[in-house]
């Protein structure tokens, strides 16, 4: 073998276990094999250098040392015979079978090279076992004395296939479980789901029903639209010469809905309109009064039905589909107003202005339907849908239930379908603060309601509509806003003076009622009403916009006012303290030792003024520093530092020009001044130069290199790839506790609890206690 | 060879010394043999092993967890690769087997139907081969470091017993009692041994460093005491006096003639002694790795022309020539400690135990052809060999060229 190979060979097998990676790199250890292909003496070489390598207290090298021996294991028979010869030691430098060579650090790559050996320990024994004694020797010496499971890396997998075989069933089996809750869930729940729907379904037909006949007779059975029905019949061959009149009659309606629905709409015009009914009715009545065959009581009956027609209109205000069945009522009026008066030009120019998405709005008599759908609608989403969701998800996941499946999905597709209708129905719900069904107390059904004498939660009424109003005797009009807030205002209104402009005897005795409450003073309206007396004169009770109003300004000046700690000064504010500032001392109670003359009272200035005064502090606002302290700095930098007034190394910030050098002349002549002195303080023996050379002289170390600011430059690293064995002692705990156990430092500690204990000494050595110990 | 077989066929040489010749050629060519297997059954370490003279057949061991096998070395089967079978095998399960680790096994020298063994549980039994029982159990106070019966004996029988006590107990097996003690050592003795040459002579070591030997027909004391420095007062310290090595003395082995003994020690030396006259002979044979605080055997090759020694080394079973004490070969195969290593004479193999369980046979290789073929035929069976086995050949793969 030439020399030139050898070297190659060791600089090779060198730069191989010296790069600390864990895997070999393969165009080296290609050339390896190249050159060991060549003869035997190459192999003899390359197990030489590799034992050496195998032999170096780092566990990086060796493990790559035994990944180049593995490779050439595998290939070379004469390599194989020279390991195998040397098994032992190869074994203690691997395996550790020898328990005092343990294997070196790092710990990490320690235990690789060990599994790793282990597991090519044992593949090498698969294959070549046989052939070579000495491997089978030590992989039984492995096996049975040093008693490592072989095994373990097979049973392991084994173990591992039969726990992920487990595993699977259970998942299985969990499955299946899942699914058969699931479909009896779904068994159980269909029913409930099918019900839900269909409720939600008729109670959304009933908000907003087809347009179809037999819808309109469903939605609207109440008996004050069967009523006009049965009274005129004929209400299909109607003259084609009313139908102008209805339309028109019925688009006022709608107008006036629209302007309701907006919420927007001038009240003006609604009272106008209000009032336009309201006179044609009465002369309705007029004509019914004139040709009336029933006489009194028809006409009784007649203005009560108006006064439900005025409900009527209000209620259909949200819905539109309403609006139909209410024409047919309308029809019948109309009719009966042509047919009673022979008027037909009732032409009132109306627009029509709909707005294109559905809207459908709560009001009392839609209230149960509407809060059915809330409840239905709460039901789907919190309880149906989820639940609906979860079996689909079951059923994808464990697969193969197409029937239970597709029933589910379909299930799925039809809630969210209800719920996309009802999406679109827009329904325009109260605010819901109670849930306490309300006193119906229109005029309806007046008669028999007896409930109607126990008004629930007295005189609180958090929404009065619009047209209940004047029955409230409120002003019918108070403000643009028939929103819930306003309706929200105190009762206060309820209980101001009805202006008794309607004639509906029952808000009359409701009245009565309340003034009788009034006078009694338990009553929460007695209260109310004293409360309200007292109140100040800006805050109106008639008006509720109002007090909304100068809240609302009282809001905005709240906002520029500074917020102010409450003290005695605001407790006191703008009166006059009687006793403010005055100690009073009480004379002795004791029955005859009177002490001197003192002065009871004694009038304190101070006190006087703190209880007026108020001390507010104004800090002003930080303002960041924007200067730099600039001072020049050895390496020729200018200082960074960003200190308001002074730089903790160089003093305080003056103004510098380009360079750094003070631009004023006292402060230069200062910093002069100053770097004299430091020169002064170090002497000139202390020249780095000659130090070193009195060092070098001498052979003692008199800290030239700590003057003379070159460090000495540490050896450099052999092998820069290799992890550092001797980082792990560089840790913060071992620096600490170099500095904390240092013999210096526990002397001085010891001294000064010596010294503590000498103290304690001095001080109570006459004690029993202290004198022992 | 051949010319041997030549001055043989001419009555020109000694018929031994072909003989001595072949076998010292093959004590030379030991190597471990992969034809040559001895059953796993010790779960623990061997202690001793012991190959029986009568047909050089069976070899018993002893193991550290007081098992006793016995093994049939015979290969019968015509075929070279074979394992030696356990005939028997007194385990754990037997009722009579020892508590703890059994240190020595012998066989009886004239027959093979008994056989002794000692142990760390203070007894020392005889064993029926047959039946697998104890005929005789002695009891004594101490653990048993070691026994030995005399190879030679006809006008005795007696079994020389090293204990914990310094006293050596000397059992006769005719009346089944301890008849006798020879006193002089101060500590454990560790090995005894009787000379293959006198019946009467015994040789004892013991942990006090001295080596005695004894002829047991005088009771009062030792014949002499082997001295490492040969009565050389100037170089012996005060109680260096009188001793075989410095340290414990653990091994004991007399040449085959009897003329020489070699002994042991903690120091990791080994020294040859003349028997006769108790005279160290001063061979060097470097360092002999010995931790042992028990029993060493080793043995010496009987019938081959330089004689050889092989005692265990570490790991590994040292050879050594006898008389210059020069470093044959190691054999190493063992995995831990070598505890025992027997000769045996009739095929010049070596069996050794060694705390890694193994009982390895070390067999000669027989060579495919003779020394004088040329060495291109060795090559050819080199390609036969690995034909054989595919394990042998190379794999080099054609991506490294």
């Amino acid at each position: 073998m030439e020399l030139s190979q050898r070297e190659r060979l060791s600089e090779l097998v060198e730069e191989l276990t010296t790069s600390g990676q864990p895997q070999l790199n393969q165009d080296k250890m290609k050339e390896v094999k190249k050159l060991c292909k060549v003869s035997n003496d190459c192999l003899d070489h390359v197990y030489h250098s590799v034992m050496s390598q195998l032999n170096q207290e780092h566990a990086e090298i060796r493990l790559s040392a035994f990944q180049i021996a593995s490779e050439l294991f595998a290939r070379s028979h004469h390599f194989r015979m020279l390991l195998v010869d040397n098994f032992q030691e190869f074994l203690e430098l691997t395996v550790e079978t020898d328990s005092e060579q343990p294997l070196p650090p790092p710990k990490e790559v320690a235990r690789k090279l060990r599994a790793l050996a282990v597991q090519t320990v044992q593949s090498w024994q698969s294959s070549y076992g046989s052939a070579y004694k000495k491997l089978a020797l030590g992989y039984h010496f492995l096996k049975q004395v040093k008693k490592v499971d072989f095994q373990d890396i097979e049973a392991r997998t084994v173990a591992e296939r039969t726990r992920e075989e487990e595993r699977r069933r259970r998942m299985e089996r969990i499955y299946k479980e899942k699914v058969e809750t699931a479909a009896k869930e779904m068994e159980e729940s269909q029913q409930e789901i099918e019900a839900t729907l269909t409720e939600m379904e008729s109670c959304m037909r009933l908000l907003f029903p087809d347009f179809s006949p037999i819808d309109i007779q469903t939605a609207n059975s109440s008996p004050s639209n069967s009523q006009p029905a049965t009274k005129c019949p004929s209400d299909d061959e109607q003259p084609c010469c009313s139908k102008d009149l209805r339309a028109d009659g019925r688009g006022a309606k709608v107008q006036e809905r629209e302007e309701n629905t907006g919420g927007m709409g001038t009240t003006e015009e609604n009272r106008k309109t209000w009032k336009e009914k309201r006179e044609r009715e009465k002369a309705k009545k007029g004509c019914e009064g004139i040709e009336g065959k029933d006489g009194e009581k028809q006409e009784m009956h007649k203005s009560k039905e108006a006064e439900r027609r005025e409900v009527m209109e209000v209620e259909l205000e949200e819905e539109s589909e309403q609006e139909e069945s209410s024409t047919e009522e309308e029809e019948a009026d109309d009719e009966d107003f042509i047919r009673n008066s022979g008027l037909i030009s009732h032409s009132y120019s109306l627009d029509l202005n709909l707005s294109p998405g559905l809207h459908v709005k709560e009001t009392e008599d839609n209230e149960p339907v509407v809060s059915t759908v809330i409840d239905l609608h709460k039901l789907i989403t919190t309880k149906h849908l989820p639940a609906v969701q979860g079996w689909v998800q079951v059923f994808t996941k464990s697969g193969g239930e197409e029937q239970l499946l597709r029933r589910a999905l379909d299930l799925k597709r039809s809630l969210e379908a209800t719920l996309q209708k009802h999406k679109e129905l827009h329904i325009d719900y109260k605010a819901r603060v109670r849930k306490v069904m309300k006193v119906s107390s229109d005029g309806e059904d007046d008669d028999d309601d007896d409930f109607d004498e126990v008004p629930e939660k007295e005189g609180y009424e958090p929404h009065i509509p619009e047209h209940l109003r004047a029955e409230y005797g409120l002003d019918p009009s108070p403000s643009t806003s028939t929103g819930s807030v306003a309706e929200k205002k105190p009762s206060t209104k309820k209980t101001a003076a009805p202006p008794l402009s309607s004639s509906s005897y029952s808000s009359m005795r409701r009245l009565k009622q309340l003034a009788e409450e009034v006078q009694d003073p338990t009553s929460v309206v007695a209260t109310l009403h004293l409360l309200r007396e007292k109140m100040p004169p800006p805050i109106e009770s008639s008006s509720s916009s109002e007090p909304s109003s100068s809240q609302s300004s009282s809001k905005q000046t709240n906002v520029n006012a500074p917020v102010v700690p409450f003290g005695l000064d605001v407790f006191y504010w703008g009166q006059e303290q009687p006793s403010a500032g005055r100690i009073i001392k009480s004379a002795s109670q004791h029955q005859f030792w009177v002490p001197a003359e003192v002065e009871e009272e004694v009038e304190n200035e101070e006190l006087l003024a703190e209880s007026r005064s108020r001390y507010i502090s104004f800090p002003g606002s930080f303002v960041p520093v924007s200067h730099f302290c600039r001072a020049p700095l050895s390496d020729g930098k200018l200082c960074q530092r960003q200190d308001r007034f002074k730089c903790p190394f160089h003093g305080p910030i003056i103004p510098r020009d380009q360079e750094g050098r003070a631009c004023r002349q006292e402060d230069q002549e200062r910093e002069e001044q100053e770097e004299r002195r430091k020169r002064e303080q170090q002497p000139d023996w202390r020249d780095a130069e000659l130090m070193r050379d009195i060092e070098a002289a001498t052979g003692e170390d008199l800290g030239s290199d700590r003057l003379g600011g070159k460090k000495r430059k540490g050896k450099k690293k052999k092998y820069p790839h290799l992890s550092d064995l001797k980082q792990s002692t560089n840790t913060s705990r071992c620096r600490l506790e170099k500095k904390v156990f240092n013999k210096s430092s526990l002397r001085r500690v010891a001294q000064v609890m010596n010294k503590a204990d000498k103290r304690k000494h001095d001080k109570f050595s006459n004690q029993f206690n202290y004198a022992l110990n | 060879m051949l010319g041997f077989l030549t001055a043989r066929r001419a009555g020109l040489d000694d018929p031994l010394r072909l003989r001595r010749a072949e076998s010292t050629r093959r004590v030379l060519g030991l190597q471990l043999n992969p034809d040559r297997d001895v059953d796993r059954i010790h779960g623990n370490g061997i202690n001793t092993i012991d190959i029986e003279a009568v047909e050089g057949r069976y070899m018993l061991s002893g193991g550290a967890d007081g098992v006793i096998v016995i093994y049939d070395l015979e290969n019968f089967s015509g075929k070279l690769q074979y394992t030696c079978k356990a005939v028997c095998t007194i385990g754990r399960s037997s009722r009579y087997v020892h508590k703890f680790s059994v240190e020595t096994v012998q066989w009886y020298p004239y027959d093979t139907g008994m056989f002794v063994s000692s142990s760390f549980d203070k007894t020392m039994k005889v064993w029926d081969t047959e039946t697998l029982k104890p005929a005789e159990v002695f009891q004594f106070e101490g653990n048993v470091y070691c026994h030995h019966l005399s190879p030679i004996a006809r006008k005795h029988s007696l079994i020389a017993v090293g204990t914990t006590n310094p006293k050596i107990q000397l059992c006769d097996l005719k009346s089944g009692s301890r008849i006798h003690i020879l006193q002089g050592h101060r500590a454990e003795v560790l090995s005894v041994r009787w000379s293959p040459r006198y019946e009467h002579i015994l040789a004892t070591a013991s942990a006090d460093s001295k080596v005695k030997v004894w002829d047991v027909r005088r009771a009062s004391g030792s014949l002499f005491t082997l001295d490492q420095h040969n009565g050389d007062k100037s170089k012996a310290s005060s109680e260096a006096v009188n001793t075989a090595h410095n340290g414990r003395v653990n091994g004991l082995c007399f040449t085959g003639d009897g003329l020489y003994l070699l002994t042991t020690g903690t120091d990791d030396r080994m020294r040859l002694w003349n028997s006769a006259t108790g005279e160290n002979t001063l061979v060097n044979y470097g360092k002999v790795c010995n931790e042992s605080r028990k029993r060493l055997q080793f043995t010496v090759s009987r019938g081959c022309s330089p004689e050889f020694v092989f005692v265990p080394c570490g790991s590994s079973v040292a050879v050594y020539t006898l008389h210059t004490g020069e470093l044959v070969t190691m054999l190493r195969g063992h995995y831990n400690n070598v505890d025992c290593c027997e000769f045996h004479p009739d095929y010049q193999e070596v069996y050794s135990g060694g705390k890694d369980c193994n009982i390895l046979a070390w067999v000669p290789v027989l060579r495919p052809s003779g020394v004088e073929e040329d060495s291109d035929h060795e090559v050819k069976g080199a390609a036969g060999q690995s034909s054989v086995n595919p394990a042998f050949q190379d794999a080099w793969s054609s991506d490294e060229d």
